[in-house]
């Protein structure tokens, strides 16, 4: 789909033999490139890194208070901090459908906006909840697009947060014979998945 | 732990965290936490279309059980 050029593809290829640091992150740039894209970024990772660490220290109080166990990841993924507690035993702060976890992100988010005066978009999992449903969103996308090449009928998927749609669009980005399109408003915008 | 939970994640986010009070009473029909913030703090702690105090709301229901009610007080 959409793989707009990445700035940082550029910067890591003009520097092929000079000490080469390596960020581990350009590795991932693909899986957030049309998200990079729109949120122009270029601040670099040290904002980044430093969102991260406001938002460990937030959470890892609220853990303390709640007598929880969970260990605190930290993380740059291509272009947004990714803040991940681990642990058993943290099904509470997922909530049903994950409702709990986009709470307590939406939290960490503004505590990490006050300290920085940026608005982040970092991303915060519990438990691996969030990966355990990027790879179902993954399988139900290519399953879809699956369908989709053998009927040559398309098909909508439930609605799904921008976060989710992105992860689908993602996902059936390299078959061949589908596009993908998302169509209605928030929060009923959902993806079609058509013959290309 | 609830109240001390809720000051927390309170405090967080406003920018007078010395003026964030929050007060755990007893009611017969459950549990009521009782926020105060600085007055500047307040649309802060609501959010946009109550956004955020509808997420303070969320993660003290998971810490402490559906009878748990947060209220701003103004």
């Amino acid at each position: 789909m959409t793989s707009p050029d990445s700035p940082i593809d550029t910067e890591v290829e003009t520097t092929p033999d000079a000490g080469d640091p390596a960020p581990p992150s350009a590795a991932v740039i693909e899986d957030g490139a049309d998200a990079a894209a729109e949120a122009g970024t270029g601040d670099g990772v040290g904002l980044l890194e430093r969102e991260g660490d406001i938002a460990a220290d937030y959470l890892e109080v609220l853990l303390d208070i709640a007598d929880l166990d969970g260990d605190i990841d930290i993380d740059v993924e291509a272009d947004r901090a990714a803040v991940s507690i681990i642990g058993d035993g943290l099904d509470r702060l997922i909530g049903p459908g994950g409702v709990t976890l986009d709470a307590l992100q939406e939290l960490t988010r503004l505590a990490v906006y006050r300290e920085t005066g940026v608005r982040s978009r970092l991303m915060l999992d519990v438990g691996g909840h969030r990966a355990r449903r990027r790879e179902e969103l993954a399988r139900i996308g290519k399953d879809a697009a699956a369908r989709v090449v053998d009927s040559g009928e398309p098909e909508r998927l439930a609605p799904m947060t921008p976060f989710e749609r992105k992860v689908v669009h993602d996902a059936v980005a390299d078959i061949d014979g589908v596009i993908t399109e998302s169509e209605g408003e928030e929060p009923e915008r959902r993806i079609v998945i058509r013959p290309a | 732990m609830l109240e001390e939970a809720l000051d927390h994640l309170v405090r967080g986010i406003v920018d007078h965290p010395d003026d964030v009070s929050v007060d755990l009473r007893e009611r017969r029909n459950g549990r009521v936490l009782e926020v105060r913030v600085h007055p500047d703090d307040l649309g802060k702690v609501i959010g946009r279309a109550g956004r955020t105090a509808k997420a303070l709301r969320s993660v003290m229901t998971a810490l402490g059980g559906r009878g748990v009610r947060v209220d701003l007080v103004d």
